[in-house]
């Protein structure tokens, strides 16, 4: 009863980036658990995807091939449940996305298992693990325990962890796993890109990004103006785009873009919630203007002021006359 | 003798003929105006009291001085009283000829209507009708050659170039009956100049009109005969055309000389200043059918004159919003008329009559029920229908969801309510909390004066004036929520109420006082005239009116005189609809400044656009704003140092304004309280004399604070122990449980303990005591909801150090579950069947969010807990959630796809998992067929999504931004106290183990906290603008 399970995750025959994430954080801590470390992948095209999950520091890599060419909650729970009765692992890492939110919980009641979701950090006293989360609109951090719990599932943040090496020297084994009694939850439809734009956060250098703070639909155009101004993409908050004050594919963060090789992000009335930090903490340069001189933003950005946004954004402008 | 044959060269047939047409006419006229009555009797109640004595005799004073007629434009004042001199003239004369020839003489064989009374009669029924004709010339001249566009009923405001047909049957109708007032008047004189001719009497001078008349036939070469001809036809002409007049009057604008005087005798004495209440047994709330109009509303309608002075008046429709008043009031009365007050299939009131963007349009100023020359009462119709809408949760999102925050939080500006009072501790000095200390006036602060930001420093301003003035005042600091004025004409009269009941709750329970001041106008007038509805509440002075007075006894004194140009900007509330014109004019003068008036000044000054819940509503792009058209206003009268506001949203609006009309470098705008500061030089007195920094911090703060100091102190003292214990030890193996905060909770036989097999049992549903549940009447959708915690600034953890106290938090319904909610209630709508049941966990607090949920259109609720359950995890909240759903036998389960407070998103897959049944998450489309099969769209990262099809039953959680949460009215929250609520023992639902336990909470390290920049908005983006140039290389 030792080592780790890693489910990988994939879409579209694509290895998704929070695959190699919770792999790091797996790889972490099995230096204090112990292995072996097992990353489990799901699919038909599962065995192809292997050697793309053979990262510094994996032991083993298992691969279920199922009929279903894409994700379904019930198999994937169903998959992981049965590996797992195999491998005996004590812990269960999973990703906090939309995927591991559909099935990772599942997982945890099934097995009456310890368990945890979004968890950013993971330690080990012992054999007792100790994960990290945040709470009440990231106001305050938490530890959690799993006292008499022998296998503790956790899904992890993404953006978080590192990404071991790549060119590990895991063994590769394909597992038959027994789904016969399973029904798939889900027969597929298809898949929507999301509205066509004539730009691309993920390939913008600068982006201006607006939230709430903006306060009204109408202020809109002022930001779209300054943007495009100052020479930057003109990106958004969730709260924005949900409101449909701006379109989808102006959205930074989880349930939007990754804001891959931005250098400089000016976020305006952005408060900094998890979901939107995912999609842009990691730049380079982040300047962040708030009213709240509270606002979790400051601890990720590189310089803030405390001012009423739209003051900074006619000074701004005043600037690039 | 002298007197005139009355029905000279009539007899006989033509006699009768005469009599008949004559009663005929009468009869039509009855005929009509019982109609109009007929419909009134339809009318609801009036909603506000009538003092029908009273504005009965204040009518007669309007009438006859004319002075409702005469304001702000003297010219068609100057017309009218003409008229209506003229026709009441001509109407007695006619009167005295009836009573004369029809009653004296048949009866008794008297005639009074001979000799000197004759004669004088004859003269002043001259001057009488010759008034009237210069009166109708005078009104053809204007409409002919002024051009006003209100006078053409063009809706320029709506960008119609070209009248309506009805306006133009309205401009018909206003030349046709001037044209027929004045022929029946000239005829009236022709007939008076020919008789003279032919009869030639020796006193025709008393008929001087007549008598001119017969001097120029004559000298045209006129003879008797002829006169006689003329005499014998033009009779008839003038005849039939009065008679064909007063059968007409109830069909035509003649008919506002009947209803003007019902409508100035019932008007409200104090419109809008006190709005009416909605009787607990109401219905239906507000107006949206033609029946639910009161009477007086009717006869409102039917005053109208189309005179167009609202039209004139209204900043709505001065800044291009799709509202006059009086076409508002016209299409009313057409549509009225038609309906005769009864509802009609076809047309709805609100929509195809009246334009839901006309109501919202509103700014709530009463400009123009000011300036009603009948006295119509347009915007409390205006609101009325607003309630309906509200009532429907029919309103702009940005409104919508500024009332959720002012139920939430008692403030509209989105914050947490403790910092109301913040603006207070830049003060030098203590200022009382009412709640605790007695004073003699409390101070009602209001919400712009309490929390934005330029208005915190006029409201330090005048604490200062008041502390140097030995005012005695309290506050109800945090205690204190928005007063509801415009709440309450936004239509949302359950928020409203809940608003009153807080505030005279808190007043209540205070300690004392005589007296309520405020800066506020708006709490000022509803504190005034409606809080009294209410319960007993103190009388409430405006700051202006005790600056005054502290100026005038000298507790104020100036020392530099201002000697500044300013012109003031009357507050709606504090001015219109309060009548305080005096008070800031008697302050700034007392200061030494010198008042410049705008022209729209007192009763008509032009409203800054913030009334009437506008301030919440977003303003359309392409409109004028109202403060920016005034800001011009100002300007226009040049060389003026200072624009005076004397309300909070003034403040804000003209500020704003200011700058965006580009009069920035014109004059300043500043609050009264800033200029008597400036006056009596404030800045140089002390005021620190008395308190040190403890004492201005109230106890309960001060306990607080504290509480966040020590448990600060204690974790960085304790992080420090453990550095140099471990530091001396020479290993780092003691981490972070050293710190004080926990019990470390897992002992460390855990990992020993869990030899056995790998895993644990599966989670099951928690059994829990059943309660009554109807029998299934179509598909029942379950939808789980939270409560969610919301934290401001300040915060403390309990003593155990495992969560925050709850006195911190605010609590609101969690964001994804009022999405998952709406997706329940939709679907149930579209199936036509069923039912929606709302499951939370939770303690008895949450039982408000439930209710809300419940007032959205949930048929009932259930609450599940045991105190053991506080803080529990995702998957224990699940397995309670398991236990409801199996009793329920819920065919469709909901949740949102995440809390806002701990986003664990888990709890729908960790219950679809204990109960067995499919489950996805992060839905964005849903579609049911309300038995076995559900389509879904969730959405992944990126924004991709990914569409399948799923069996039901099964639980699906949804993302936000799949649709719009509907309004809960508080009405409608009050209503949904009668829907069931069940409220389960959760006590069982531990049993099987909880899936983590909390060791320790903590406010997170801010690393790589950002480099604050300091300055003003140029500053900081001169240094910004740097950073981008070297960054961008541009």
């Amino acid at each position: 009863m030792a080592g780790i399970l890693v489910v990988g995750e994939h879409l579209q025959g694509e290895v998704r980036d929070i695959t190699g994430e919770i792999i790091g954080a797996a790889v972490a801590l099995k230096d204090k658990i112990g292995g072996p470390l097992t990353v489990l992948l799901i699919g038909a095209d599962a065995p192809a995807l292997a050697e793309k999950v053979n990262l510094e520091g994996v032991d083993e890599i298992v691969t279920v091939v199922t009929e279903a060419a894409h994700f379904d909650s019930n198999l994937y729970e169903e998959v992981v449940c049965q590996v797992g009765a195999q491998k005996e692992p004590r812990a269960i890492f999973m990703g906090h996305s939309v995927n591991g939110m559909a099935y990772g919980a599942a997982v945890a009641a099934r097995l009456g298992a310890g368990f945890a979701s979004d968890v950013f950090g993971v330690e080990a006293e012992g054999a007792d693990i100790v994960a990290i989360r945040s709470g009440y609109g990231a106001k305050v951090q938490m530890e959690l325990v799993f006292p008499e719990k022998t296998v503790v599932a956790l899904t992890l943040r993404g953006a978080t962890f590192e990404v071991p090496e790549a060119g590990g020297s895991a063994t590769i084994a394909a597992v038959d796993v027994d789904t016969s009694g399973v029904e798939a939850v889900s027969t597929h439809v298809e898949y929507r890109d999301p509205p066509p734009a004539d730009f691309d956060i993920t390939k913008a250098e600068f982006i201006l990004s607006i939230g709430r703070g903006i306060e009204d639909p109408d202020n809109v155009p002022r930001f779209k103006e300054l943007a495009e101004r100052l020479g930057a993409t003109l990106g958004c908050s969730r709260p924005v785009a949900d409101s449909g004050w701006l379109p989808k594919p102006h959205q930074v963060g989880q349930s939007g873009k990754v804001a891959s090789n931005c250098k400089l992000y000016i976020a305006l009335g952005i408060s900094g919630a998890v979901q939107h930090l995912f999609g842009m903490k990691h730049i380079e340069t982040i300047i962040a203007i708030n009213t709240d001189s509270d606002a979790p933003m400051y601890n990720y950005a590189t310089y803030g002021a405390t001012m009423s946004l739209f003051d900074f954004a006619d000074a701004l402008e005043k600037q690039f006359n | 003798m002298e007197t005139r044959e009355l029905f000279w060269n009539v007899d006989g047939a033509a006699y009768s003929a005469f009599y008949a047409i004559g009663f005929m006419a009468i009869a039509i006229f009855l005929y009509g105006f019982a109609r109009h009555f007929i419909k009134y009797a339809r009318g609801k109640k009036a909603r506000t009291p009538v003092d029908v004595w009273r504005g009965f005799w204040r009518m007669w004073v309007d009438l006859f001085s004319q002075r409702t007629v005469r304001r702000r434009d003297r010219y068609a004042g100057a017309s009218h009283s003409k008229i209506f001199y003229g026709f009441v003239i001509l109407f007695i004369g006619t009167s005295i000829i009836t009573v004369d020839s029809d009653i004296t003489e048949p009866l008794f064989g008297t005639s009074f209507w001979k000799g000197t009374f004759y004669l004088i009669f004859s003269l002043t029924l001259d001057i009488g009708g010759l008034g009237m004709i210069i009166g109708i010339a005078l009104m053809m001249w204007r409409r002919a050659s002024f051009n006003l566009p209100k006078l053409d009923y063009v809706r320029r405001y709506r960008e119609e170039e070209e009248p309506r047909a009805i306006a133009r049957y309205w401009q018909r109708e206003d030349w046709v009956f001037m044209t027929v007032l004045l022929v029946i008047a000239v005829t009236g004189f022709l007939q008076e100049g020919v008789r003279l001719l032919h009869e030639q009497p020796a006193w025709a001078a008393w008929s001087p009109v007549g008598w001119v008349i017969w001097k120029v036939l004559a000298g045209l070469g006129m003879s008797e005969a002829t006169a006689e001809g003329i005499r014998a036809v033009n009779w008839w002409i003038h005849g039939m055309l009065a008679l064909a007049f007063i059968a007409a009057i109830p069909w035509n604008k003649a008919k506002h000389i009947i209803a003007v005087m019902g409508s100035l005798s019932v008007r409200d004495e104090r419109p809008l200043r006190r709005l009416s209440r909605i009787p607990e047994d109401a219905e239906e709330v507000g107006i949206s059918r033609v029946e639910q109009f009161s009477w007086k509303n009717m006869l409102n309608f039917d005053a109208c004159t189309k005179c167009g002075k609202c039209h004139d008046a209204c900043p709505a429709r001065t800044a291009g919003y799709p509202l006059s008043p009086r076409d508002l009031i016209l299409d009313l009365r057409v549509f009225n008329d038609k309906a005769m007050g009864r509802s009609r299939e076809g047309s709805e009131l609100i929509g195809d009559i009246i334009d839901k963007d006309t109501l919202w349009a509103c700014y709530s100023c009463g400009a123009c029920q000011e300036i009603c020359p009948v006295g119509i009462e347009h915007p409390a119709i205006i609101i009325d229908m607003r309630r309906h809408l509200v009532d429907q949760g029919d309103m702009d999102p940005l409104l919508q969801a500024t009332m959720e925050n002012i139920a939430n939080l008692g403030n509209s500006f989105a914050d947490n309510p403790r910092k109301r009072a913040a603006w207070v501790d830049a003060l030098e000095f203590p200022v009382k909390d009412i709640r605790e200390e007695a004073a003699d006036n409390l101070w009602f602060v209001g919400d712009y004066a309490s929390f934005d930001p330029r208005n915190q420093k006029v409201s330090q301003t005048v604490a200062r004036l008041l502390k140097l003035a030995k005012v005695d005042y309290g506050l109800l600091l945090e205690g204190e929520r928005t007063a509801g004025n415009d709440v309450r004409r936004v239509g949302e009269e359950g928020l409203y109420e809940s608003l009153v009941e807080h505030n005279l709750e808190q007043m209540g329970n205070s300690k004392g006082f005589q007296q309520i001041i405020t800066t506020d106008p708006h709490s000022y007038n509803t504190i005034k005239n409606e809080y009294p509805d209410f319960g007993d509440v103190a009388p409430i002075r405006h700051y202006s009116a005790v600056l005054a007075e502290l100026l005038q006894s000298g507790a104020l004194k100036v020392v530099t005189p201002l000697n500044k140009r300013v012109t003031l900007h009357d507050p709606c509330h504090l001015g219109r609809l309060n009548g305080n014109y005096d008070e800031p004019r008697a302050v700034l003068e007392a200061i030494g400044c010198t008042i410049v008036e705008m022209p729209r000044n007192r009763d008509n000054s032009f409203c800054c656009g913030a009334g009437g819940g506008r301030i919440w509503i977003p303003d359309t792009p392409g409109t004028e704003k109202p403060s920016e058209n005034r800001i011009h206003e100002a300007a226009g009268l040049g060389g003026i140092d200072i624009f005076v506001t004397c309300c909070p949203k003034d403040l804000t609006m003209f500020e704003d304004a200011r700058k965006t009309s580009g009069h920035e470098a014109d004059f300043e705008v500043a609050d009264l309280a800033e200029l008597v500061a400036e006056a009596i030089d404030l800045k140089n007195i002390d005021l620190k004399h008395v308190p040190s920094l403890v004492e201005r911090i109230t106890d309960a703060a001060s306990a607080r604070v504290a509480d966040v100091i020590v448990k600060q102190i204690a974790e960085k003292l304790a992080d420090q122990v453990a550095e140099a214990v471990a530091k001396k030890l020479g290993s780092g193996a003691i981490a972070l449980a050293a710190a004080p905060t926990a019990e470390v909770a897992a002992p460390a036989t855990a990992s020993a303990a869990a030899a056995e097999a790998w895993g644990g049992s599966p989670i099951t549903p928690a059994i829990l005591p059943g309660y009554e549940i109807p029998a299934k009447d179509g598909p029942r959708i379950m939808v789980a909801v939270k409560e969610v915690g919301t934290l401001g600034d300040e915060f403390a953890f309990t003593d155990d150090g495992l969560d925050v106290k709850e006195e911190f938090f605010d609590f609101i319904l969690n964001e994804w579950d009022d999405t998952a909610l709406e997706a329940a209630l939709q679907t149930i709508e579209k199936l036509g069947s069923g039912e929606v049941v709302v499951v939370t966990v939770g303690p008895e607090r949450a039982e408000a969010t439930l209710r809300k949920v419940m007032a959205k259109g949930a048929h009932r609720g259930v609450r599940v807990w045991d105190d053991s359950l506080a803080g529990a995890d995702p998957v224990t909240v699940a397995r309670a959630l398991a236990g409801v759903a199996k009793l329920e036998e819920a065919d469709l389960i909901l949740t949102g796809a995440q809390s806002a407070d701990q986003a664990q998103g888990a709890t729908g897959t960790a219950l679809a998992r204990i109960l067995g049944i499919p489950h996805t998450a992060v839905v964005l489309e849903m579609d049911w067929d309300g038995a076995g099969l559900l389509k879904v769209m969730r959405e992944l990262e990126g924004g991709m999504g990914h569409a399948f099809e799923m069996a039901a039953p099964a639980v699906v959680a949804i993302q936000t931004g799949a649709n719009e949460p509907r309004y809960a009215t508080m009405r409608m929250i009050k209503d949904a106290k009668k829907k069931p609520l069940d409220v389960v023992d959760g006590a069982s639902v531990l049993d099987e183990g909880s899936a983590y336990t909390v060791r320790r909470m903590y406010v997170p390290e801010a690393s790589g906290r950002a480099e604050m920049l300091e300055g003003s908005p140029d500053d900081v983006a001169a240094k910004i603008a740097e950073i981008i140039r070297e960054k961008m290389g541009g």
